[in-house]
């Protein structure tokens, strides 16, 4: 209970009074009525009811200024948004997910609430995951130095989601204005809480964190919620840290309309929470303490029904999302070379390694646009740079505020990313998404809630990040430090995914994502690192486009399709088949995957009718199958032969030397392969 | 001559029980027994001792017809009264919360000027926390009927006794 009294039943000023219980009344009927649109097949299939956290939604909405705060509700924040601004035509926009609605036209699944416009968030359904975004938001609001707040809201049970721990203590780590309200009603769909986690309120397995407030309310009552969050609020900004808001609410209805609480609550607890409905209560007191008549009430009451009525009719006449629209903001468009339309160039310098390549290329990003930042874990520590040494120097010149090491938290450094990101869309991020690739696991779920939304918000935002892993094996390093893993991300929409094999192409494919909307994966090869056979020439301004191959050997007789490691295996294959006057093989290193270059693919099939595909990871699954299909489905016609594909073996990567060989591809293999091939 | 009241919710079972055993022991008449849903302020101040009945509802929060009264209650004067708290836990289910609510209660008496009487030992109870403890005591009597109801008579029974001497 909140020991500041601002706002209290006999001192709130009347007009006051009357707005909340009008959003508190037309939130409520929105509320019960949305279960009726999906009974008539209207819309509205998923609905979380809120009934009975109405207090600190109210208090949520209250408090947050959208010129200055950042909201992050989640599924069941209807009064929440309200409050904080949608109006009741945009509440059911969503719930019926009309192209009009303002947090993305019906995209996303209803009872979603967002205004992106007005820093209320389109959030995803993954519960908790949004806590991660508010942090990285709070990062940037406090590195740009401008007042405000973010504020994520969430369910009790949420909590038990790992990313949430690790946002709180990110959160409490950096210092960041975020208030963490936790909505308690007892239930993670049907499970209690004390299945989530040992204390009652799961706000105090936080009580340990340095530099987090944690707060209690009564989430059911008006006041004390108010009077909480304002103190919360104002606590922020006073000590520059971050807060936890823990407010006990009830459950009134069933967790969705998928749910039937009656099969796990009896009668008794059923009228327990009735009996603490906050609407009621909040009625009550305004009642008993003479601050409105029944009269005064009935007036406010048939209000807030011609609102809803109105924004019902409004509603049903909104217009329904284009089925041709799907393909509409599935990624931004990318920045456009003028110099390097090809992604070619001629100089003539000294050969630089790949390594030198992306080293040059973030720092001369980083002098040509000061909003941009780098993370990731072992990224500045005096003169370590990375755990391959790629952004060595870059924190001296740069400075801690814009590069700087993150936890060994693979899903805070990708979801932190993806908060900041939403400050503006001039900032461009690049993490070390993970220390080598196949870490990148543990952020799995941030990324693919960042794959889609741009797509999920009507392109109303863009997370605009570059996410560098070093990729693949040839080091002996075994499992989690020798694996691809493009075979799995490739397929979600909404990101880029490039894979360079030589200095110069990694110098201008950075370059282009840094520079470009959007997400990129940006793999690097690191056995090739170091590697004097990728090392080239390259041009200061160098920029390569994204979905455009380039063609390494030029042939006649064998094309070979390949990216990453292997392109400079297929390159000595080819040298030695020209010099020993076997035969004639083109080499087409693709550089990007999505967006593939169909042309440059379907041109050398065209050329040669023969077609190896070569690649690191597995065979069975990996990006060469999809090479492969598109090739039958789009130049069947021209092929003189089957197209053959050369990978590793369908097991994990050894650690031994001699398992790692017995694995990966190697010249030999690609070579039998080839020669199959030509005498086919 | 003193007037003095139990005030608790005619709405509950096991609350309405235990006031009925504190009256009985009493063995009083003189005791009223008053509805606190239907408390007004001008009925609460004309008592001199109130023994109220406050149940701990949730994780620690006092019944919605404690809480609304609260408004009221912060602005009476409560100077030469007495109060004494009973109130029901459950050691076993709610043990990070026990008896909070006659905690909360208690403190917001004292803030207006109220004595507080009947405080009782907590010898025999198993509990995690309690805001109803001042001084190794509870701030009333506590009732666990869901784990120790066979030791409710005697509870009851001591405790009027104390109260006959504090409240004189």
């Amino acid at each position: 209970m909140s020991t500041n009294k601002r706002y209290s039943i006999k001192k709130t000023d009347k007009e006051t009074l009357a707005k909340w219980l009008k959003l508190m009344l037309v939130g409520r009927a929105i509320d019960d009525r949305a279960p009726n649109y999906l009974k008539q097949a209207i819309g509205w299939s998923y609905h979380a009811p809120y009934a009975g956290h109405d207090g600190i939604q109210l208090a949520i909405g209250q408090v947050f200024d959208r010129e200055h705060d950042h909201l992050f509700p989640y599924y069941r924040d209807m009064l929440t948004t309200h409050s904080a601004g949608l109006s009741a035509e945009e509440l059911i926009l969503n719930g019926i997910s009309r192209d009009t609605d303002v947090a993305g036209g019906g995209r996303h699944m209803s009872n979603h609430f967002a205004k992106p416009e007005w820093n209320i968030h389109n959030v995803s359904s993954c519960t908790g995951n949004h806590t991660l975004h508010a942090v990285g938001l709070a990062r940037a609001m406090k590195k740009y130095k401008v007042p405000g707040v973010a504020i994520s809201s969430q369910g009790e049970s949420s909590v038990s989601e790992g990313y949430v721990y690790e946002a709180i203590n990110g959160a409490s780590n950096e210092k960041l204005p975020v208030i963490f309200v936790f909505q308690d009603n007892g239930y993670g769909i049907s499970v209690p809480k004390a299945d989530q986690t040992a204390n009652r309120k799961v706000a105090n397995n936080f009580s340990g964190f340095k530099n987090l407030k944690i707060f209690y309310c009564n989430g059911k009552d008006v006041f004390d919620s108010m009077n909480t969050m304002a103190e919360a609020k104002e606590y922020v900004a006073e000590h520059e840290h971050p807060v936890i808001v823990h407010a006990n609410c009830v459950r009134i209805h069933s967790h969705s309309n998928s749910d039937r609480h009656d099969l796990y609550r009896d009668d008794y607890e059923l009228n327990y929470v009735r009996e603490y409905d906050p609407l009621a209560k909040f009625r009550r007191l305004l009642i008993r303490y003479e601050r409105f008549t029944e009269s005064e009430l009935e007036a406010i009451e048939s209000e807030a029904k011609m609102v809803v009525k109105a924004a019902h009719k409004v509603g049903m006449n909104a217009p329904q999302p284009k089925p041709e629209s799907i393909h509409d903001f599935v990624i931004p468009e990318p920045y456009l070379s003028d110099r390097y339309p090809e992604g070619l160039h001629q100089h003539k310098g000294e050969p630089k390694k790949l390594i030198e390549g992306l080293n040059e290329t973030l720092k001369a990003e980083f002098r040509h646009n000061p909003d941009t930042f780098i993370w990731g874990q072992d990224v500045a520590h005096k003169e370590k740079g990375g755990i391959f040494n790629v952004t060595k120097g870059m924190q001296q010149e740069f400075g801690k505020v814009r590069v700087f090491n993150g936890p060994i938290a693979e899903d805070y450094i990708m979801g932190t990313a993806n908060g900041m990101s939403r400050f503006n869309d001039k900032l461009r991020i690049v993490v070390e998404g993970a220390e080598f690739a196949d870490y990148f696991w543990p952020a799995m779920e941030q990324f693919v809630e960042t794959s889609h939304d741009y797509w999920r918000s009507k392109g109303q935002y863009s997370p605009n990040i570059t996410v560098r892993l070093a990729s693949g094996g040839y080091i002996g390093g075994g499992l989690y430090h020798s694996q691809n893993i493009e075979s799995s991300l490739t397929p979600l929409p909404g990101i880029r995914v490039v894979y360079p094999s030589y200095a110069d192409d990694a110098a201008g494919l950075l370059r282009t994502s840094i520079r470009s909307k959007g997400v990129t994966l940006f793999l690097e090869p690191k056995a090739l690192y170091n590697s004097p056979k990728v090392a080239t020439p390259i041009p200061d301004d160098f920029e390569v486009p994204f979905g455009k191959a380039r063609l390494r050997r030029e042939g006649s007789d064998l094309s070979i399709i390949t990216y990453g490691n292997t392109t400079p295996m297929c390159v000595d294959l080819a040298d030695k088949l020209m010099k020993d006057s076997i035969a004639s093989v083109e080499v087409l290193d693709l550089r990007s995957l999505s967006p593939l270059d169909t042309d440059a693919i379907l041109a050398t099939v065209k050329k040669t009718g023969k077609v190896l595909v070569v690649h690191e990871d597995k065979v069975f699954g990996g990006f060469g199958g999809e090479i492969a299909a598109l090739i039958n489905d789009m130049a069947f016609e021209y092929l003189d032969g089957p197209v053959k594909r050369v990978g590793s073996t369908f097991t994990p990567v050894g650690f031994n030397r001699i398992l790692e060989a017995a694995v990966l591809p190697n010249i030999e293999r690609i070579e039998k392969a080839a020669t199959e091939l030509l005498n086919y | 001559m003193k007037k003095n009241a139990i005030i608790y919710s005619f709405n509950t079972k096991k609350t309405s029980k235990i006031a009925a055993q504190i009256q009985e022991a009493f063995n009083s008449d003189s005791i009223e027994m008053v509805n606190a849903e239907e408390i007004t302020e001008e009925l609460f101040l004309s008592f001199d001792g109130i023994i109220m009945g406050v149940a701990t509802w949730f994780d620690g929060e006092l019944p919605n017809f404690w809480d609304e009264f609260l408004p009221a209650l912060e602005e009476m004067d409560l100077t030469g009264k007495k109060f004494a708290l009973f109130g029901l836990g459950d050691q076993k289910g709610y043990p990070e919360n026990f008896l909070d609510g006659v905690g909360i209660m208690g403190e917001i008496l004292e803030s207006q000027g109220a004595t507080l009487v009947g405080f009782t030992s907590t010898e025999g109870y198993e509990f995690e926390s309690s805001r109803a403890l001042r001084n190794d005591q509870f701030m009333g009597l506590a009732i666990d009927y869901e784990n120790q109801s066979s030791m409710n008579n005697q509870r009851i029974a001591d405790w009027v006794d104390q109260l006959k001497i504090e409240f004189a």
